[in-house]
């Protein structure tokens, strides 16, 4: 069981061994030969900030593009209802991503959602700052925009069945 | 253990020789080489580093200023702390913010390019003004603050477990008013170490907990910025670029001293464990070395007797799990200091660290309280749409990202992950490789606040590997780029 080693054996556990403290030792620097590889880390880190950039430049002027849609947004609706208040809420449709929004504002002035509201659903093209009401509906006061809260649909939200009332 | 002979500092493996970190060179106006626009640039550079410190000022002044007149969609719901300051500025709308923020960001690349004809007391009296006014101001942009009081309270006043409740369990205390929205119903996912050390704190009433985090966060921005500055020279760099690249960056300044934010501390832990490894527990202590040079004089690094021994690795391995216990991304950098150092002192110190607080953490919070990554898991699916997936989804015509592409991400950061180590283990640098994973984490992670763009930034102001550094920058400047869409089509 407990057999002696050979001389050649005894060389392999020695060079084993001095393998290991070779690759075990903390390293002053990196080894030599490494130029093509920084060169490559460069190359992609050159690459993947050009990614990061023309991403940032893109959702920068996407956003953009829904901001201008948004001022339209505000301008349809102190149009169509003669109001110029500033506490209007504009939310998008992230349901279908389409550029129909829906805006709410109060019909008579308080704090935000304290009044009966008039939601507006707003689609289009933006023509001269303003965009097509399509239709919309009302909330009561003190209240979320929820389905079962709607009523007095007209217009596209009558089709759309978003009144229960 | 492997102290060196008495007055000889011990340099650690690859540093650069002694007498190239003994001074730092005086302040000094850019070297002529014999061109007429380097002459004219080294005669004008005093002029446009000082206009580049007015804008620093006049921008921090502004943010701060008109923040603390109320009113704001950029200023959190906030106990009342800065109204002294109430009067003297306007409301803070988006458009007066970014001018100021992108005005604050140019300055700052100017006063980087700009840095070595500072002197070393411009720099210091800067950062510490940058910071101050911060500090005397409204919490800024972020509610995270009190989301960490809510948590103290929960613990300390009403004795609810912050690992097993949001702060809606205590909707009656008047911390909850301010908890962001989205936060009100979940539990805490900071680290036990955190958790105990804020607890005090919100014994201190609402308004005392504010300031008291705002000091910690303080002076954890402090400390790291004090270890910067004595890390820097042991690399070969000048630590008034370093100082001023951590203490003067936008987001750092604005955003993470503005909003007192609990990645200070860890971040400062990070630095801990690096100025331990490269500077040594004997010379981080000397008053006079931390102090010295203020003109460009003798640098700590060459005053110390800082030996790079067992008890300094055991004390880095210690700080890096103190860091994993306030916040757990901290952990990044504990494989690449064991992989780097290949002993067993920083990984016996990381134990003892983190054996002691499990148990308090036990005792107090139970077993929740030490499962740091349920909370990571749960954290790691959250979206932002600051972050680069989202934008690269949007750049690939997609809505966002998807659980498919959470899965991509993750396999490309185990990948960038398992390169640094490799090339750590070849001898590439640990503090390096730490950063890289750093930002590895904030530019995958679907879920990027800016402050987590500052996890690098410490550790590429000393790194040897300055591509860090420029990679931190750019990603920052990105991130600041992303926010400016409301200057160009201002809703209202």
């Amino acid at each position: 069981m407990n057999e002696t080693p050979t001389p050649v054996d005894a060389q392999r556990w020695r060079r084993l061994g001095g393998w290991v403290r070779l690759h075990a030792r903390p390293r002053e620097s990196e080894r030599r030969g490494l130029g093509s590889l920084r060169l490559a880390e460069t190359t992609l880190l050159i690459l993947f900030a050009l990614l990061l950039a023309i991403a940032t430049v893109n959702d920068v002027v996407q956003q953009t593009h829904v901001n201008h849609r948004l001022i339209a947004d505000l301008a349809t609706w102190r149009a169509a209802t003669g109001h110029d208040y500033h506490n209007i809420g504009v939310e998008q449709d992230i349901k279908e991503h389409s550029t129909r929004d829906t805006v709410c504002g109060n019909v008579s002035p308080g704090a935000p959602k304290q009044r009966t509201q008039i939601c507006l659903r707003v689609a289009g093209p933006t023509v001269a700052g303003r965009r097509k009401v399509s239709g919309g509906y009302y909330l009561p006061p003190r209240s979320e925009d929820e389905a079962s809260l709607r009523y007095g649909c007209f217009g596209s939200a009558v089709q759309a069945g978003l009144c229960r009332h | 253990m492997n102290d060196p002979p008495a007055g000889l500092p011990a340099r650690q493996a690859g540093e650069r020789p002694l007498s190239a970190v003994v001074k730092d060179p005086p302040a000094q106006p850019l070297r002529s080489r014999g061109a007429h626009a380097g002459r004219a640039l080294a005669r004008w550079a005093p002029v446009l580093a000082g206009v580049c410190t007015l804008v620093l000022l006049a921008a921090t002044l502004e943010i701060v200023l008109d923040g603390a007149a109320g009113h704001s969609p950029l200023i959190p719901k906030s106990p009342s702390i800065a109204g002294w300051l109430g009067g003297v500025g306007e409301r803070l709308g988006f458009r007066v913010f970014l001018i100021a923020l992108l005005s604050y960001t140019a300055a700052y690349a100017g006063l980087l390019a700009l840095a070595r004809t500072l002197s070393a007391r411009w720099a210091i009296a800067l950062v510490s003004a940058l910071s101050l006014i911060v500090f005397a101001g409204p919490v800024l942009i972020s509610t995270d603050v009190f989301s960490y009081i809510a948590y103290a309270r929960m613990g300390a006043v009403h004795g609810v477990n912050p690992y097993l409740h949001g702060p809606q369990a205590i909707v009656t205390d008047p911390i909850y008013h301010y908890v962001g929205h989205d936060w009100k119903l979940v539990a805490t996912a900071y680290g036990p170490l955190y958790t105990l050390i804020s607890y005090p704190l919100g014994l201190l009433g609402v308004v005392g907990a504010v300031w008291g985090m705002k000091l910690m966060a303080l002076l954890a921005a402090a400390g790291t910025l004090a270890l910067t500055w004595r890390c820097a020279p042991v690399r070969g760099l000048d630590r008034r670029f370093a100082l001023l690249a951590v203490g003067a960056n936008p987001l750092w300044v604005i955003y993470a001293l503005g909003g007192a934010h609990n990645d200070l501390v860890m971040i400062f832990l990070t630095m801990l464990a690096v100025a331990l490894t490269l500077v040594g527990a004997r010379a981080l202590w000397r008053r006079r070395s931390l102090v010295a040079g203020a003109d460009g004089g003798a640098s700590a690094a060459g005053t110390g007797t800082g030996a790079v021994g067992v008890h300094n690795e055991a004390g880095a391995g210690a700080a890096i799990m103190a860091g994993t216990l306030v916040k757990a991304t901290g952990f990044v950098a504990l494989p690449f200091l064991l992989i780097a150092r290949r002993r067993l002192a920083p990984l016996l110190g990381a134990a003892a660290v983190a054996v002691a607080v499990a148990f308090v953490a036990y005792l107090v919070f139970g077993i929740h309280g030490i499962d740091i990554v349920a909370a990571l898991n749960r954290d790691s699916a959250f979206v932002s749409t600051d972050s680069f997936p989202t934008e690269i989804a949007h750049l690939l015509g997609k809505p966002g990202v998807f659980p498919i592409d959470h899965d991509l991400l993750k396999i490309l950061l185990v990948a960038i992950v398992l390169h640094l180590l490799w090339r750590t283990w070849r001898g590439y640098d640990w503090v390096a490789a730490s950063g890289w994973t750093f930002l590895a984490i904030a530019v995958t992670s679907t879920w990027l606040l800016a402050w987590y763009t500052l996890w690098s930034l410490p550790l590429a102001a000393v790194s040897r590997d300055r591509r860090l550094l420029v990679a931190t920058l750019a990603v920052q400047g990105l991130f600041i780029a992303h926010q400016t869409a409301p200057l160009w089509a201002p809703v209202s």
